[in-house]
């Protein structure tokens, strides 16, 4: 019985090896060893507080000269203007942006990306810090936080769900769904009837983009999440629709059956998800992840969901999404017509 | 002449395949494809179907180039060794898809039906019907809309005898219907019964072309299978 019990296994090691399975033992923990390895290391009490100071601002100077000289605590980035701020800020590359307020007593106004974020914490405890160094107790330096994602936790997660449904149904629905018509021969079935080839494609796109639409819809409807600029959302949701189902569409093209598409599928979920998702809490995995079509989707969509930005502030990414599309439709299309592993 | 193959040739790794091969077929022939395994019989009748794209060659049906697959497929019917039906759907349901898109009159569906004594499983999965129940479905699918040419890969593999006596007479009344059949076959009584001609293949060339009575006193079945 053990002999049997071990043939059978060492069989099923063998077809979990042949479709390629058994490489996602593999790649999964490297995978995720390496975008550890590209999350910001430093410990966040011993990192410097990166701060944009305002060069027209009216600071308070006691306030401003202690600031500059615990260069241990904080490093000093002088900004133009307010709008170059709020880009370094969503590039990471800022912790936070000093305002000059406009009240009697001399204090500050602090701009963060979110509030709930262990950068604002660090920025706050910081300056807290410092002030009680300087001062003692007295009244607090910072007299206003406000954030650019100025949103509950639940919808600050949204994009990040957003990102995850796409990327599903384009790397592990839609592939598997491929293979599993060529392995069945169903269709070369199709294509024994007047039906060309760049029909059958368009139609299986449109399978994509409809399954993810409805998935977004439900989860809006379940959750009672709104969306201001709605036009410039669903263009982007479509965009993204069109981007990952046709190169889910692809890598179904590429495989023999629907074992190796769902193991190919993974191979590209997770390297298109986790940068991009994880880009929130790295300048690191900021810079890497805009080389990636899933963050030309991710950060338009938590512009849109969270900042109240429109498609006419990422033209570029709306553009970089259609292109990846079109690029591997045409693939696929070449595929087709070839036959490839039919 | 209704089919003109020139020089069709399909090589794959390691060899195999089908080497530059040329024939013809007249309306109404009933040609047994006969060969070993690996012999490029079933490779031949897939590129005639579309399904595999030949390295080189010419082939006309009814004066359309194969490579006019659009209105070819209203020329040739093909049923391959495994049914390729959608499992989840009904006899029906496959019946309905495929005659959508020819464009076919839903009538058409209840003739194949009939015609195939399939009127009781119309609303029966694909995936609950026996093999020879799949391969009638499939046969009666390939001749929805009406082709002169049917190709038929292995049509009874797999089926027990009542089965494969079943569908010798639908290949029968197809080819009495004035179609023109080409199917693959291992099995000596099948080409006897069936063909009026044999296209020996052996290593991808054909080594023999003409009647069964021919093919059978020369031995070369026997020698070949032996």
């Amino acid at each position: 019985m053990i002999q049997n019990i071990l043939i059978l296994t060492l069989n099923d090691l063998a077809i979990a090896l042949k479709n390629k399975t058994i490489y996602l033992i593999l790649f999964i923990p490297f995978f995720v060893f390496l975008s550890l390895q590209l999350i910001d290391q430093e410990s966040a009490g011993l990192q410097q507080v990166k701060i944009g100071l305002v060069k027209d601002q009216a600071y308070p100077t006691m306030i401003i000269e202690k600031i500059q000289a615990s260069d241990k605590l904080f490093s000093i980035l002088w900004l133009n203007d307010q709008a170059e701020g709020k880009k370094r800020l969503k590039e990471k590359k800022l912790d936070g942006i000093l305002l000059a307020t406009a009240e009697a007593a001399p204090g500050l106004k602090l701009i963060v990306l979110k509030k709930t974020s262990h950068a604002t914490i660090a920025t706050v405890e910081s300056l807290s810090a410092l002030q009680t160094a300087v001062e003692g107790k007295s009244k607090n330096w910072i007299a206003d936080i406000q954030s650019l994602q100025d949103s509950g936790v639940q919808r600050q997660t949204l994009p990040t769900w957003i990102l995850m449904l796409v990327l599903l149904v384009g790397f592990i629905i839609i592939p598997a769904q491929v293979a599993e018509e060529k392995e069945k021969k169903l269709l070369l079935g199709l294509l024994q009837t007047p039906i060309n080839e760049f029909e059958w494609l368009l139609a299986k796109l449109l399978l994509g983009m409809i399954l993810i639409h409805l998935a977004v819809i439900f989860l809006h409807l379940l959750g009672g999440f709104e969306v201001t600029n709605v036009l410039s959302y669903w263009a982007f949701i479509s965009a993204g629709s069109f981007c990952f189902s046709s190169f889910g569409i692809s890598l179904g093209f590429l495989c023999r059956n629907q074992a190796s598409a769902r193991s190919l599928g993974v191979f590209f979920y997770l390297p298109l998800l986790l940068p991009s998702a994880l880009s929130d809490f790295s300048e690191k995995l900021t810079n890497f992840a805009p080389l990636l079509p899933s963050y030309q989707f991710y950060q338009p969509i938590k512009a849109i969901l969270l900042e109240g930005s429109a498609i006419s502030d990422f033209p570029l990414d709306l553009l970089y999404l259609i292109f990846v599309g079109v690029l591997t439709s045409l693939l696929s299309y070449q595929l087709i017509k070839k036959r490839w592993l039919m | 002449m209704l089919i003109q193959v020139d020089n069709l040739a399909k090589v794959y790794k390691g060899g195999r395949g089908l080497s530059q091969t040329g024939f013809s077929v007249d309306k109404g022939e009933f040609i047994a494809i006969v060969g070993h395994n690996g012999a490029g019989k079933s490779t031949l009748l897939k590129m005639l179907a579309g399904w595999i794209i030949p390295d080189s060659g010419e082939v006309f049906v009814d004066g359309l180039h194969l490579k006019n697959r659009l209105a070819l497929v209203r020329k040739i019917g093909f049923v391959p060794e495994s049914p390729n039906l959608f499992d989840f759907f009904s006899v029906q349901a496959n019946l309905k898809l495929f005659a959508r898109l020819f464009k076919l009159p839903l009538s058409r569906i209840e003739e194949i039906l009939e015609e195939f004594d399939l009127l009781a499983y119309r609303h029966s999965k694909i995936q609950d019907l026996s093999k020879g129940l799949k391969q009638r479905v499939s046969i009666g699918r390939s001749l929805l809309a009406d082709p002169p040419v049917l190709l038929f890969d292995e049509p009874s593999s797999g089926l027990d005898f009542e089965m494969t006596k079943e569908i010798y007479r639908l290949l029968r009344s197809s080819h009495a219907a004035g179609k023109t059949i080409l199917f693959t076959s291992h099995r000596p009584e099948e080409i006897k019964s069936l063909a009026t001609r044999i296209l020996l293949l052996h290593q991808g060339e054909i080594i023999f072309d003409g009647p069964p009575k021919e093919y059978f006193l020369t031995k070369i079945h026997e020698s070949l299978y032996a």
